[in-house]
């Protein structure tokens, strides 16, 4: 990126920015091996413990997933996909599943859709304890990253029962999902959110407020409203910047719109609100995976695939939904042709919004998937808002905004 | 003649003191001080730590394992370093730390722990625990790599930082009691006129000293992870990196000592009595006990905080501890004046 020996102007390559640097700046590589760095680089520049520049150098784990999709039969993105985000399996899909829906004008039943949302919501939690965990011992913490990965696997062992995966469930498939959840589930589940809502207490007290990471955090990376909105931050990072946005709000998907949620907003903008931002949003999405499965209870009967793939199955398939309550689709489902034309979705992940778009020439592959992840939007506050910081504030900036290489780089 | 001299030189006690006491004391007592702070860490973090090398034993054996993994590793010396001084910096810095046993008496007594009844241990075993720092930094700046040297620089800062902190804390019992001898200034705690009880300011402010010059948490700055790798250690691996890195737990050691002596009465209130059972193994073990008490207390903090920026900890140096460690100094000599010793 940056080579010292040339003057400015004298040669110019396509892509590559040529840099002088200054003399008193100390120019350090973090990354892509070092233990605070991720699957990333920042290329910091240092006046002595000021960072005068951060650049962040993405890109080390792109995967072509746009174009891997193309050259791949409509269902079959959806594992791929997945692998972006891989503990935030089934928010980072269910948009490409809507585009398809909207496509095929299809309509999930009401019992696929709380199914859905019930597992977005534990992948939230799940999601943000993952990042909960990386920023404590970003910042020195090993305490918050052992509790954090610890009761990460209680959702994902929930996750495991209702989808039979632990990570890449595959969940969502046009027109419903596919498995209906096991009849212990609702205990389980609720089980789970009496637990997770008893840490939450001892992760205030030992994190959240502990007087030495309050030190640590408050007034740090701050971004303001307008910054944060100018620079088009999203997710957690944005509504602690006071922006009131959530695309379950915004443009309810699914059966968020039926469901008592709120949305955490704090004014701040720093490192401890988007901390705290997590730590409400658990609570908002633990009271979601109750009302889920409440009403999952009480309204069994409906297929959890749409009214009328249900019918088109053989009678085979029927009773092994009926004994197992799973869905197996027919080969020709693999290779089914979408009609022509295009379509958008959104959703919201742990980190943020996700956008797609879907094209379709009429074939058995995708014409054209396109993925913007919120990773790909947060990762510009390296560049804006890490500078005039200390070198110690690089890891509590970077954990503060959960930022997720692969997910960023796609 | 020459065989006598050597026989002399061989059973000098202060050589015994080194090697047994010294060596093979601290390394032990650093061995079971990472393995509390891995086995408590983990108690607290909900995990189990160290186990399946010895189940019966908690998993201590795990402590020596890696010690011996750390000694038969690949020595991996970078081209690019200053020698001379990447290979003797740990090395002296690890022995330097270990120097100060030498003038730390464990026992009253003179005819087990000679050398320590001279008039100026304190003195001594203070200046010699301080010199350590300066070759982590030598480590670091011969290293040639840009993260050891941010590292080295880092210590640098907490050095002037926290030194006046714990030499004035520390001598704030010389200014009330009017010696530098380490044993005068136990028998005067006798039985429970214990600094740390009497003047706690004074003792509050060295151990924020300790921790800052052991990199104990929250202090850990110059080795943070995330930032710096390894701080000054970055290019270091094998057993000079075990040297670097037990220096420090030996050194916290050696301070948990001094602070068990200056501050907690040392062997008070046990009167040490005639012949070595009661002149010098029971005192010597209330010492070590109460040493040890510090060590894991300072290591159990690591499951509790996380660790302060470094502009942070400077400013709780010099805006805390370093005033707090002069009000202990000056409430010494308030001790000294209204003679609570005498």
């Amino acid at each position: 990126m940056t080579s010292g020996g040339l003057e400015a102007g004298a040669q110019r390559i396509p892509g590559v920015t040529v840099k002088k640097i200054e003399k008193e700046v100390y120019e350090i590589f973090i990354g892509p091996q070092h233990p605070g760095s991720g699957h990333m680089r920042i290329i910091v520049r240092l006046d002595g413990d000021i960072i005068v520049e951060a650049d962040p150098d993405i890109g080390y784990v792109h995967r072509t997933m746009e174009k891997l999709s193309e050259v791949r039969e409509w269902l079959k993105p959806i594992p791929l996909l997945e692998r972006m985000t891989i503990i935030d399996a089934c928010n980072v899909t269910l948009p490409y599943v809507n585009a398809l829906e909207k496509l095929m004008d299809k309509t999930p039943s009401t019992r696929a859709s709380y199914l859905r949302v019930l597992l977005c919501e534990i992948n939230r939690v799940a999601s943000h304890l993952y990042g909960m965990g990386i920023f404590g011992v970003f910042i020195g913490h090993s305490t918050m990253y052992m509790w954090a990965f610890g009761d990460r696997e209680v959702f994902v062992e929930l996750a495991e029962v209702l989808t039979g995966a632990r990570l890449t469930h595959t969940y969502p498939i046009p027109g419903g999902v596919r498995r209906d959840m096991p009849q212990d589930l609702p205990e389980m589940a609720r089980r789970t959110v009496r637990y997770m809502r008893g840490r939450l207490e001892e992760y205030r007290k030992i994190f959240v407020d502990n007087p030495v990471i309050v030190k640590r955090l408050a007034g740090v990376g701050v971004i303001s409203k307008s910054r944060a909105i100018e620079l088009g931050v999203v997710g957690p990072n944005l509504r602690a910047s006071g922006v009131k946005y959530d695309v379950r709000i915004a443009e309810p998907y699914e059966v968020y719109g039926e469901l008592d949620f709120e949305i955490p907003v704090f004014e701040e903008g720093d490192a401890l609100a988007r901390t705290w931002v997590r730590v409400e949003e658990i609570k908002q999405s633990l009271n979601i995976i109750e009302q889920a499965v409440n009403w999952l209870e009480t309204h069994k009967g409906e297929p959890v695939i749409a009214k009328e793939d249900f019918d088109k199955l053989p009678k085979l398939h029927k009773e092994v939904y009926e004994k197992e309550g799973r869905v197996k689709l027919v080969p020709a489902h693999a290779t089914m042709k979408i009609p022509a034309g295009k379509a958008v979705a959104r959703g919201e992940m742990g980190r943020g919004e996700i956008f797609y778009y879907v094209e379709s020439d009429g074939g058995t592959t995708p014409y054209r998937v396109r993925v913007v992840t919120p990773s790909a939007r947060n990762a510009i506050v390296f560049k804006h808002i890490v500078p005039g910081h200390t070198l110690m504030d690089l890891p509590a900036i970077y954990g503060s905004i959960d930022y997720f290489p692969p997910e960023s780089d796609r | 003649m020459v065989l006598d001299l050597i026989l002399y030189i061989i059973a000098y006690p202060p050589l015994w003191q080194v090697l047994i006491l010294g060596f093979a004391g601290s390394l032990a007592i650093a061995m079971v001080a990472i393995w509390f702070e891995r086995k408590a860490a983990a108690r607290v973090q909900r995990r189990i730590g160290p186990y399946w090398a010895s189940p019966a034993l908690g998993g201590f054996l795990n402590i020596i394992a890696d010690m011996v993994r750390y000694v038969l590793q690949q020595l991996i010396i970078p081209g690019t370093v200053d020698r001379l001084v990447f290979y003797f910096a740990p090395i002296a810095a690890f022995t330097i730390s270990i120097l100060p046993v030498i003038f730390i008496p464990l026992s009253p007594k003179p005819e087990f722990w000679p050398v320590a009844t001279m008039d100026y241990s304190l003195l001594i075993a203070l200046a010699l625990s301080t010199l350590p720092p300066l070759l982590v930094i030598a480590a670091g700046w011969s290293s040639n790599n840009k993260f050891a040297v941010i590292g080295s620089m880092r210590e640098s800062y907490v050095i002037t930082a926290y030194e006046l902190v714990a030499v004035v804390s520390i001598l704030s019992a010389s200014a009330s009691l009017l010696t530098f001898n380490l044993v005068y200034i136990v028998e005067a705690q006798q039985p429970f006129k214990w600094l740390a009880i009497l003047n706690p300011i004074a003792f509050l402010a060295a151990i924020l000293a300790v921790l800052m010059s052991t990199s104990a948490f929250p202090f850990e700055i110059p080795e943070s992870e995330h930032e710096v790798v390894a701080g000054p250690f970055t290019e270091y691996s094998g057993a000079l990196y075990a040297f670097n890195m037990g220096g420090a737990y030996v050194r916290r050691f050696v301070y948990a000592l001094l602070i068990a002596l200056v501050f907690l009465g040392g062997w008070a209130p046990y009167v040490p009595g005639p012949g070595p059972i009661t002149g010098y193994i029971i005192p010597s073990l209330i010492v070590v006990f109460k040493a040890v008490i510090v060590v894991l207390f300072i290591s159990f903090l690591r499951a509790v905080y996380g660790r302060y920026r470094l502009d942070q900890a400077l400013g709780a140096a010099w805006r805390l501890a370093i005033p707090l460690a002069i009000i202990g100094f000056g409430w010494s000599l308030f001790l000294a004046y209204i003679g609570v010793f005498h």
